[in-house]
């Protein structure tokens, strides 16, 4: 298990993993008693994640796992409007480089990250960057060679 | 077993796939998918193990991840919007993608489908439990389902990005920058972005202290590199155009011993642990054949002697094996001296059973490695009517015993005489 740490994650994240821990006992249950679960008929659970938790050991650790992560969670709030115009997590950035070409990022916690659809982690070194910029700030990217961006707008999802 | 050895066929073509980003940039011999698949394997494994995660999870996330890409090639992230001419291909290629989140999603989503669809394509004969379990590893490294498939994704990466330093070298900074960009954009893992200042340590001179442990584990994956660029021996002695790397060979081995072993109840981890370090002494003692010591210098004599399976009184055979072995494990001894003490006898100890089949896993990975050796073989007979794999089937009819690689021999026999 990873040191103690708090998990950021948006409203909808929490509810998809409170759902997963839940469906994920029952699962357990079924299989210890050898049923067929009935989580298996729902249509919206994805098929490829429980196809995935048939694996009995992960399934058990993946529980543990869960339950460590629910305890520790925060879920991220937008910020106050007067405040909106900083970037903080759950926000939306567009940055523009030197030859104008624009980027886009949204800043989650670890456990939503998927970078190649432009969701990263507020722990890369870019989401820690990003963190506590306005607009119109330049922000560099530390690889060996520097890339500069100057951030454009800032959104937060409305809630 | 027709099956599995069309399986194994079809995942020897990622062996001579090079890959793509750097073909582009003018690179040549790049890392093929296969040789990218093995270091990534051995690096998830060793930099897991500081995080304490579950090393045959993570071994399998790596070794799944390009599976694919038999069917689909290899797509980098920039498919679909590199420009056609070279100079301008080129030019765009200094940079990471830069895109709306929008178009990010729909492009990942387009990727994913496409790459499922392939790998659901070339497991699909394999049987019901052995196409989960490699598409269940493969949606790991995906969809970052555990610890250990969101790790392996990040490994994946920097596995890349060092590929992308030893071949454009440190001087031409500008176009290994598309890859650290992309590695700031995913890295978050505490050791891997540590990592990541050890590897700027290392090649852009970053002053940094303390990380003395992921300093050796780098040196340890720039060591084991040499077997990504260290063509088989053997087949050179037999005049193979552009043979099979030894990381190629060590991929076919382990991907055959993680589907034939399945079967067997054999302990997985250590199945796929051993398949990766049996050739990994090759590192210092070079590839090394049984030919070696007795060949002559005068090619006529060479050529007979290699057309025939070498034929030793029993007393020769152990003298040689003695010599080998305490070469071997001088070698390996050297190779993981700065490593983690338990991860350092861990290997010692995989690399000793499989030497001396002294375990259920060893004795099956040893008789499994020669028919490795073999397909290699009857896949080069096959393009070339002069290479004759005569020598090859007489010395895995004579070492092979256990039934599933006589499964194995049997349907190869059937499939190429």
């Amino acid at each position: 298990m990873p040191e103690e740490k708090t998990f950021y994650l948006t409203l909808e994240g929490l509810e998809k993993l409170k759902k997963e821990y839940s469906d994920l006992k029952n699962l357990k249950l079924s299989k210890t008693k050898g049923e067929v679960p009935s989580i298996w008929e729902s249509e919206d659970l994805n098929p490829e994640y429980l196809s995935f938790q048939e694996d009995l050991s992960f399934l058990e650790s993946r529980i543990s796992e869960l339950e460590y992560i629910l305890k520790n969670a925060k879920v991220i709030k937008n910020p106050p409007k007067e405040k909106q115009s900083v970037i903080s997590l759950g926000a939306k950035v567009t940055l523009e480089d030197s030859e104008g070409r624009i980027n886009e990022y949204m800043v989650v916690g670890t456990l939503e990250a998927n970078p190649n659809e432009g969701k990263i982690s507020s722990e890369s070194p870019i989401g820690k960057i990003l963190l506590g910029h306005k607009t119109r700030d330049q922000i560099f990217v530390t690889s060996p060679i520097k890339v500069a961006y100057r951030i454009k707008k800032i959104k937060y999802q409305s809630c | 077993m027709e099956k599995n050895l069309n399986f194994f066929i079809e995942i020897n073509k990622l062996k001579d796939m090079e890959r793509t980003g750097l073909t582009w940039l003018g690179v040549k011999n790049p890392e093929t998918v296969a040789e990218h698949t093995i270091i990534c394997a051995f690096a998830a494994w060793v930099l897991g193990r500081l995080n304490n995660l579950n090393a045959g999870r993570l071994i399998k996330a790596a070794l799944s991840h390009d599976l694919c890409e038999v069917y689909s090639g290899d797509m980098t992230p920039f498919w679909g919007i590199l420009p056609e001419e070279k100079k301008a291909r080129k030019e765009f290629l200094k940079r990471w993608i830069c895109l709306p989140v929008k178009e990010k999603e729909a492009r990942n989503r387009e990727r994913f489908s496409t790459e499922k669809k392939c790998l659901l394509k070339l497991t699909g004969s394999l049987g019901k439990k052995t196409e989960k379990e490699i598409l269940n590893s493969w949606l790991d490294y995906e969809k970052r389902f555990s610890r250990e498939g969101k790790f392996a994704r990040q490994v994946d990466q920097i596995e890349g990005m060092l590929e992308a330093i030893y071949h454009l070298g440190k001087n031409k900074r500008a176009w290994v920058t598309p890859w650290w960009e992309e590695a700031e954009e995913t890295i978050d893992d505490k050791i891997l972005l540590d990592f990541l200042k050890v590897i700027q340590k290392k090649f852009y001179g970053k002053k940094l202290k303390n990380y003395r442990q992921l300093q050796d584990i780098l040196d340890f994956i720039l060591e084991i590199w040499k077997v990504k660029k260290m063509a088989r021996h053997y087949w050179n002695l037999r005049h193979v155009k552009k043979p099979e790397t030894v990381a190629g060979h060590i991929f076919t081995l382990t991907i055959m011993a993680w589907v034939l072993g399945r079967k067997k109840k054999l302990n997985m981890e250590k199945l796929l642990k051993m398949a990766l370090c049996h050739e990994l002494s090759a590192v210092y003692t070079g590839d090394t054949t049984q030919y070696d010591s007795v060949l002559p210098k005068n090619l006529a004599g060479r050529e007979k002697i290699l057309k025939k399976m070498l034929r030793m009184t029993q007393k020769e055979k152990q003298r040689i094996f003695l010599r080998d072995f305490r070469q071997e494990k001088k070698s390996l001894e050297k190779l993981t001296r700065k490593l983690m003490p338990s991860l350092r006898r861990e290997m010692l100890q995989l690399w000793r059973e499989y030497r001396t089949r002294s375990s259920r896993e060893g004795y099956f990975l040893s008789q499994l490695n020669v028919s490795a050796v073999l397909l290699q073989g009857l896949l080069y007979e096959k393009k070339d009517k002069n290479f004759s794999s005569a020598p090859l089937w007489e010395w895995a009819f004579e070492i092979s015993d256990d039934p599933a690689v006589c499964n194995l021999l049997r349907e190869m026999k059937k499939k190429f005489c």
